[in-house]
């Protein structure tokens, strides 16, 4: 008998079973990746997340993105071409416009009040952001303002209705809980922000206590009518030689609120609490920990991230999921192989694992070689492969 | 060590400017030379946080508070500079982020801890072509190149840069530097880079150390 996708993430996040997961939302690509396998010859399907999780076979996993409570996807058209980008969830979002235009760029200002410079030439390229819209305390009052939890526009419009479709599910279902420092960053600036922390302390712990304050009124509701299976924090906090901050303001600003965002969670019945962020985080995870944090993806390889290592040190506290090479991936299969294996065996030996790419799959990563990664981790676990739904690639 | 250059560097590396500006004040009133408190006391502070930020004693934000007291303390200092070569004075370096890649977090922090310590930096941002790289190069007289990128599908174009310098005349023994999320020190070699930072405190070193390099040449 088949064990429904949502058993199998739970089992494995609970290291009950051994079993192979590929939670869809843990599978993310860049536009032009998919643009570029279409153009090569893979089917359209693959252009939404339905068709890729068919094809690839992954398995259904899904956040409730219709709550404006976490990081968003958000897109911009221009002349017939797609731009993506990641924003905050202000509700009312600002109104996105052109402010310049030039032969090789756009500079526009977001849904989220940045201005920011989009490369017209590398369409898939992640934008420059120029400038930010909390300068002060003013203007963090302003955005403050965007940041109710109870605004209509947040919320599905008939809520009973929507809570309904989720009960007696078969897939994991995960919600985002927001953030703290990255938050703040896409809001000030890095630049900003860092000195803040030293010249406008209580400014930071406000806008932080915020955060808390629309995330805990959001997982109230939400957790009132609808079980989630996993809540997933966004931070990418770090770079490829450490945190972005040093572990004693991790403990100042960032611990005691991210405590009272997992204590009010795991209080819900919610264990699974999943932290995204990029770069070298050897440093933070124990902190993460202490703060109830009990999954890390995507454990970027460039960084430095091993999981092999993370999972020797910190045995079942922890919950991994990444970690496969992005890079490897654009090379021949003989290093591809290399990298799963000398990875995803033991991990999945000792289960709490859920293989993926450490982050977006960028557009070098050839169509073949992202089938061949699949298909050897399939191959671990002695599932059929899907070589046989392999368009020719020209 | 002066007493005076010993606190200014302490409270560069603390981060008071405040205190930085009052010790400059007075470290000029008592008759110690400018070049003096810009060597032994700010760019001494800048470079110690480069040893403190590999052993995890600094992060960021410290790095930032500290670059920003020692400007404050150079500010006092200018006037009595005949031209921004005194003050700049280990060597020029052009720096920016490569072609197709618009990031330049990274790359900032680079220019203020290069400038923090002693280098003229010419920053001409991000996109950068190679044919930039090389016209900035010649203009300026560059010592060092530094290049930054973030995706690994942006690093491919670094190769075209070192190329297209060996190919001119006038910059062809100008070494490259390069750092960025995506860049590895086996990167670096298998392209032929001379220098590679992992980080921004990492780069003032290693660009003295390709200078040093450069000099030998010379």
């Amino acid at each position: 008998m088949n064990i429904s996708a949502r058993n199998r993430f739970l089992n494995i996040s609970h290291f009950k079973t051994h079993d192979l997961c590929l939670p869809s939302s843990f599978f993310l690509f860049w536009p032009e990746t998919l643009t570029l396998w279409m153009e090569g010859g893979a089917p359209h399907t693959i252009k939404n997340g339905k068709g890729r999780m068919n094809y690839f076979k992954l398995d259904h996993a899904r956040f409730l993105w219709e709550v404006h409570s976490g990081l968003e996807v958000a897109h911009y058209e221009f002349r017939g071409q797609l731009y993506t980008y990641f924003i905050t969830p202000l509700i009312p979002s600002y109104e996105s416009r052109i402010i310049e235009e030039d032969e090789n760029s756009l500079i526009i200002t977001n849904e989220a009040g940045q201005k920011m410079m989009i490369n017209k030439i590398h369409a898939g390229n992640m934008p420059m952001y120029l400038d930010h819209p909390v300068r002060d305390k003013a203007s963090w009052e302003n955005i403050k303002k965007r940041l109710d939890p109870e605004s209509p526009g947040r919320w599905p419009v008939v809520w009973d209705e929507y809570a309904t479709r989720f009960h007696n599910r078969d897939y994991p279902l995960g919600l985002s809980v927001g953030s703290l420092f990255g938050f703040l960053r896409e809001w000030t600036g890095l630049e900003r922000l860092l000195f803040w922390m030293y010249d406008d302390p209580m400014l930071v712990e406000e806008m932080m206590d915020h955060m808390v304050f629309l995330e805990t009124v959001i997982i109230k509701r939400v957790l009132k009518d609808i079980k989630i299976d996993f809540a997933l924090l966004w931070e990418d906090m770090a770079y490829k030689a450490g945190p972005m901050i040093s572990p004693e303001m991790f403990r100042k600003f960032v611990m005691p609120r991210c405590s009272k965002i997992t204590e009010l969670l795991r209080k819900e019945g919610v264990d699974i609490i999943f932290v995204d962020s990029d770069g070298n985080i050897d440093k933070l995870i124990p902190l993460w920990l202490e703060c109830g944090v009990n999954g890390f993806w995507p454990l970027e390889v460039a960084a430095g991230m091993d999981a092999v290592a993370i999972r020797k040190k910190y045995g079942k506290e922890v919950i991994l999921a990444g970690n496969i090479d992005k890079r490897q991936l654009t090379k021949g299969k003989e290093l591809i192989r290399n990298e799963v294996m000398s990875k995803v065996p033991f991990l999945l030996g000792q289960s709490g694992y859920f293989p993926c790419i450490d982050h977006l799959v960028p557009p070098d990563v050839p169509f073949e070689n992202f089938i061949y990664f699949l298909n050897l981790v399939r191959e671990i676990c002695g599932l059929e492969k899907i070589d046989n739904l392999l368009p020719i690639i020209r | 060590m002066n007493e005076y250059l010993s606190s200014i560097c302490k409270e560069v590396i603390a981060g008071n400017q405040t205190e930085v500006i009052e010790l400059v004040d007075k470290a000029l009133k008592n008759g110690i030379l400018p070049l003096t408190i810009l060597k032994e006391g700010l760019t001494r502070g800048i470079e110690s946080l480069g040893t403190k930020f590999k052993t995890g004693e600094v992060y960021l934000p410290e790095i930032l508070i500290s670059i920003r007291a020692m400007n404050n303390g150079l500010n006092l200092l200018k006037p009595y500079f005949r031209s921004s070569n005194d003050f700049q004075h280990e060597g020029t370096i052009v720096i920016g982020t490569i072609e197709g890649d618009i990031h330049d977090i990274g790359k900032n922090l680079v220019r203020l801890m290069l400038e923090g310590t002693g280098f003229r930096v010419v920053d001409l941002g991000v996109n950068v072509s190679s044919s930039s790289f090389v016209k900035s190069v010649c203009e300026h007289k560059a010592d060092i190149v530094g290049i930054s990128a973030l995706l690994t599908t942006t690093m491919i174009h670094i190769p075209n840069v070192i190329h297209a310098l060996k190919q001119n005349p006038l910059c062809d023994r100008v070494p490259v530097m390069i750092g960025g999320a995506c860049i590895t020190r086996g990167f670096a070699d298998e392209i032929g880079a001379e220098g590679y930072a992992i980080d921004c405190t990492s780069a003032p070193e290693e660009a003295k150390r390709l200078m040093k390099g450069r000099e030998k040449r010379l």
